[in-house]
């Protein structure tokens, strides 16, 4: 019975040799950012960032890609340094509506663990923005079980 | 690697698949789904798989059709619903989509970390 039923979920981990809080640097300064968070395809050319590293603070990547450009914007939920990052996730990929990216970072000895969990918000969710994320997270956590 | 050839595409899509992940949230829903990725079924035989009303069963059923992820067809007296494997795969598109996207991203990530480390070690050497 367990053929479809898992979580409309994207998980994707990865082992870091470097302490947690230097790679979770990596994610808020803006100049780090553009350097890696682009396409394989953009070598040539680095990411327009803007980044307001607060809680409530919104973010812009914009990558260079063949096509043109492609906007990437969301808000920051929690920094939580050097454990989580949780951030809405808007793209042309993404539909019009926000979906929720959360990166946890996990030590063990001298490697990090980085894990993104990209998940789409159900409309009940996406509905409640305005109230709050914490009900939102709630709501998400019972739905998902 | 990632590309982006198809974005435009896949925005098209998006509201479709804002419809198939809501549907999809729902555990008693995506245990629908499941069963009927089996075979397809009658809704009272969907019913009789899970302990809730056929009622219930059959609000969950409609919620999954406005989504697009399952059909329905009468024969007879008979509702049989089944899965409508498109509208499936676009969902697992995404998945697919952003799977790569960051796993790219992390594998970025992981070389200008290193790649900062390895130069701040030649620098203290100096």
């Amino acid at each position: 019975m367990n053929a479809v039923a898992s979580i409309p979920t994207v998980v994707v981990k990865r082992k870091i040799a470097a302490p947690a809080q230097q790679i979770f640097d990596a994610w808020l300064d803006p100049t780090a950012l553009a350097e890696w968070m682009r396409p394989c395809s953009a070598r040539e050319k680095r990411s327009d960032v803007k980044v307001d590293a607060r809680e409530g603070g919104a973010f812009e990547i914009v990558m260079h890609v063949a096509s043109g450009p492609v906007r990437h914007t969301g808000v920051y939920q929690t920094i939580d340094a050097p454990r989580r990052l949780v951030f809405t996730w808007n793209s042309p990929h993404a539909g019009q509506n926000d979906s929720l990216v959360t990166v946890d970072f996990r030590p063990d000895g001298k490697i990090t663990e980085v894990v993104i969990t990209h998940e789409r918000l159900p409309e009940a969710a996406r509905a409640g923005h305005t109230g709050g994320w914490t009900d939102i997270l709630e709501s998400l956590a019972k739905q998902l079980g | 690697m990632v590309e982006y050839k198809s974005h435009a595409k896949l925005a098209q899509r998006s509201g479709r698949l804002d419809a198939a992940f809501s549907a999809m949230a729902d555990p008693t829903r995506r245990a629908i789904l499941a069963r009927l990725a089996l075979a397809e079924a009658r809704v009272t035989e969907i019913a009789a798989d899970f302990p809730v009303s056929l009622n219930a069963v059959s609000k969950h059923i409609k919620m999954l059709e406005r989504a697009d992820l399952v059909r329905r067809t009468v024969q007879g007296r008979d509702h049989i619903v089944s899965l409508n494997a498109g509208a499936m795969a676009e969902a697992a598109e995404w998945i697919d989509f952003y799977r790569q996207f960051w796993e790219d991203r992390l594998a970025s990530l992981e070389a200008f970390v290193l790649t900062k480390r390895s130069s701040a070690k030649k620098g203290k050497r100096t």
